[in-house]
């Protein structure tokens, strides 16, 4: 039985090979719109092939030659000189028909490897939209291998290709005899210089593609506006300024339902099961912690989409480029924007995103300071607190309080993030380090490919809903329950539990931050993930106070500084083990992943102290 | 590539008396020659390579469409149908000709 055949995407970045990867495995892939993205390997089999086939998408590249660590993954998997991985047994060149020259140019490259390789001319659509023709036959003839047009907007537009790798699939190979190393490449780069490359292009261009010399004119438009030195800042800000609003209030209707939805399924198990132990079990322990952090689903799904939206469209990478002077500044760069953005969703992909940046130096300093930019999994924190403690009262006419509030938390993390940054960098030798980012074309985004992004990240949520979160829970209300109390006692039952003790232990502790012991309790379950601390709060508070909702019992029990400083403790607080053990990963180092535990673990705990005395004051 | 770098720009010496750093938003340019750049360190040859391979190579057509946020810095260019974002120290690099603007 031969080894299943080996397929690898190989492309520019932005040339659409992650979406040509989707529609070929039908897997769950995020979708590129911007320079390497793709760094994490992926890999899937082929669907609708006589044969099993394997197909990686490897990390966009534009030459052989690289200059970041994910070009040179892309180009040491092609040599097969990543230990423990394959070399492909075949090359699926992708090259954006809207962006021939430069695709052309790494398939040039490319061919002077000598491995079996197919071109497939994506996005030919847009191509002929533009009014570019190209003759793909011709271009096959004149490049020497065989070009597939290929259309990843619809199912059927990459049929043909599958048809060919079909092929390729049911044919024994013949294995290449010629050593590949990097001595190689060179060699044959020597001869063939940057120069002459370009000429044979122009002369294969010549001969096969008529195309206007002009971009469509509403993308030129389009970025007159987005590149406005005034316009381009009214249009940045007002993206976000939106998408911190809908967050907050666009998602309250779907919201309110998931409540009422939680809400029924406790009452109809406390009417329905026996009281006991297995009633508080599954109503406060299941259901109560569970549902409330389910409860923040519609707002997590609303901030992925626009993330999603802005990558798929082509803006983030123009956003990197307009605050790329700005982030400069502090010694990172608009590659950082990406990362630090990614961040907002969770910081653990946004830290992984980190591959992309060439600059060892800044690529540290990114790492470093991603865990303050708010995550979505510090939004159900927020949004409890703010929820109770900041009326939603309308200020300036259009701002909802608790949507500003929120915002100035997002503002917080941010620029202490910068602060951070600077001195970070302040100790390093400066030596700059080019940007060279491309500027895709606008593109209009693919429902298909969107939705995909969002059900990875929707799914990603609910596991942990799942597992990490409903386990934490059960154990929250085990800690919670036992021992039970005395008989007559006028203390809450809960002062007895073994959670009772344990904040007690550590109040003295955070005393000086005005915290509680239940606020105390909260913060341990919460390393596992920071949107857990609701939960475990609806369950200390709930056991102590069972008829009040948990905002009721937050206003009852905290004092407006108190909940200003729980605030600013988890805009800093590195609460979640996940983001520490990737530090972990992308660090290499434990004398650098604890120093970020540390340090930020201590600008928690003054940030909080400092609020706390300070709200003191005014109040 | 050599017989077309100069060292750094002094712009009465070089061969070129206009570097892409220098244009305004609109300006259509032909490339002329490649420059060094000395912060670049050891990176530079690097750079002057990437630079070549994106399409910035003498003769080529360039357009400059804009600018990032506070200041003239990076800039965005289109070469080939593509568009690039340059810092000054990149865009430092490319002597060009002043072939027309709008």
């Amino acid at each position: 039985m031969p080894s299943p055949v080996r397929f690898a995407l190989i492309g520019n970045p932005n040339c659409g090979k992650t979406s040509l990867f989707n529609r070929l495995t039908g897997a769950r892939a995020k979708v590129a719109n911007y320079p390497g993205v793709t760094v994490e390997r992926r890999s899937g089999v082929l669907t609708g092939l006589p044969h099993t086939a394997e197909i990686l998408d490897l990390p966009g590249t534009y030459s052989l030659f690289v200059t970041s660590p994910d070009e040179q993954v892309a180009r040491d998997m092609i040599l097969g000189s990543i230990a423990g991985e394959t070399r492909p047994d075949v090359l699926i060149a992708v090259i954006d028909a809207t962006n021939l020259r430069l695709g052309l140019r790494l398939v040039m490259e490319l061919k002077t490897l000598n491995r079996p390789m197919i071109v497939a001319l994506n996005q030919v659509d847009a191509a002929s939209a533009r009014g570019i023709s190209i003759n793909s036959a011709g271009l096959a003839r004149d490049i020497g291998v065989p070009v597939i047009e290929t259309v990843a907007v619809n199912r059927q537009g990459v049929d043909k290709l599958r048809a060919i790798l079909a092929d390729y699939s049911r044919e024994p190979l013949a294995e290449g005899t010629q050593g590949l190393s990097l001595s190689n490449i060179a060699e044959l780069s020597r001869d063939d210089s940057i120069e002459e490359l370009y000429q044979k292009i122009e002369t294969i261009v010549a001969t096969n593609v008529i195309q206007p010399s002009e971009f469509p004119r509403w993308q030129n438009r389009l970025d007159s506006i987005v590149m406005h030195p005034v316009l381009g800042l009214v249009v940045l800000f007002s993206i976000l300024m939106v998408i911190f609003q809908a967050v907050f209030a666009w998602a309250t209707p779907a919201q309110d339902l998931i409540k009422a939805g939680k809400d029924l399924l406790a009452a109809t198990v406390s009417l329905y099961m026996p009281d006991g132990i297995l009633k508080n079990f599954i109503a406060d322990g299941v259901i109560a912690g569970v549902g409330a952090v389910l409860v923040f689903l519609p707002q997590i799904i609303i901030l992925f989409f626009f993330i999603l939206l802005l990558e798929d469209t082509g803006y983030l990478t123009r956003a990197a480029f307009l605050l790329d002077r700005p982030m400069r500044g502090l010694g990172i760069s608009g590659r950082s924007f990406i990362p630090l953005l990614s961040s907002f969703a969770c910081a653990v992909p946004g830290i992984m995103s980190t591959r992309t940046i060439s600059d060892p130096r800044e690529r540290f300093i990114t790492i470093m300071i991603a865990p303050l930019m708010t995550c979505s999994a510090r939004l159900p924190v927020y949004a409890l607190i703010i929820g109770a403690f900041i009326p939603a009262k309308t200020v300036w006419g259009i701002f909802n309080q608790q949507g500003l509030t929120l915002f100035a938390l997002y503002l917080t993390g941010v620029i202490s993030a910068a602060i951070v940054a600077w001195i970070m960098r302040r100790n390093q030798p400066r030596e700059e380090f080019p940007l060279l980012l491309e500027l895709p074309s606008y593109r209009w985004p693919m429902a298909y490919h969107l939705m995909m992004g969002l059900r990875e990240r929707v799914w990603i949520f609910l596991r942990r809903v799942g597992t990490i979160i409903l386990s934490l829970s059960i154990l929250i209300w085990f800690l919670c329950t036992y021992p039970s109390a005395p008989a007559e006692t006028t203390h809450a039952a809960i002062e007895y539990s073994f959670a009772g003790k344990l904040g007690a232990l550590m109040q003295p502790l955070f005393a000086p931050l005005g915290f509680n012991w239940q606020m105390c309790i909260a913060l341990i379950p919460a390393m596992g993930a920071r949107e857990v601390a609701v939960s475990a709060l609806a369950t200390v508070y709930a056991v102590g106070n069972a008829d009040t909702a948990l905002t009721g019992a937050l206003q009852q029990s905290w004092s407006l500084p108190v909940a200003l400083a729980y605030l600013a403790w988890f805009v800093y607080a590195p609460q979640c083990i996940s983001t520490i053990a990737v530090v972990r990963r992308e660090t290499n180092s434990v004398k650098a992943t604890t120093y970020f535990a540390i340090y930020l673990f201590t600008l928690a705990y003054f940030a909080a102290w400092v609020t706390y005395q300070i709200a003191r004051l005014l109040s | 590539m050599n017989a077309f770098v100069n060292s750094l720009p002094d712009t009465h010496l070089s061969v070129s008396a206009l570097r892409l750093d220098q244009c305004r938003k609109g300006s259509e340019l032909r490339v002329v020659n490649l420059l060094q750049q000395p912060l670049f360190g050891t990176q530079d040859d690097r750079v002057t390579l990437r630079l070549k391979e994106l399409g910035f190579l003498p003769g080529a057509l360039l357009k400059v469409i804009g600018f990032g946020l506070l200041g003239s810095d990076p800039l965005a260019v289109q070469v080939n149908g593509t568009k690039f974002a340059l810092r000054r120290a990149e865009a430092a690099k490319i002597g060009v000709e002043l072939i027309g603007s709008h």
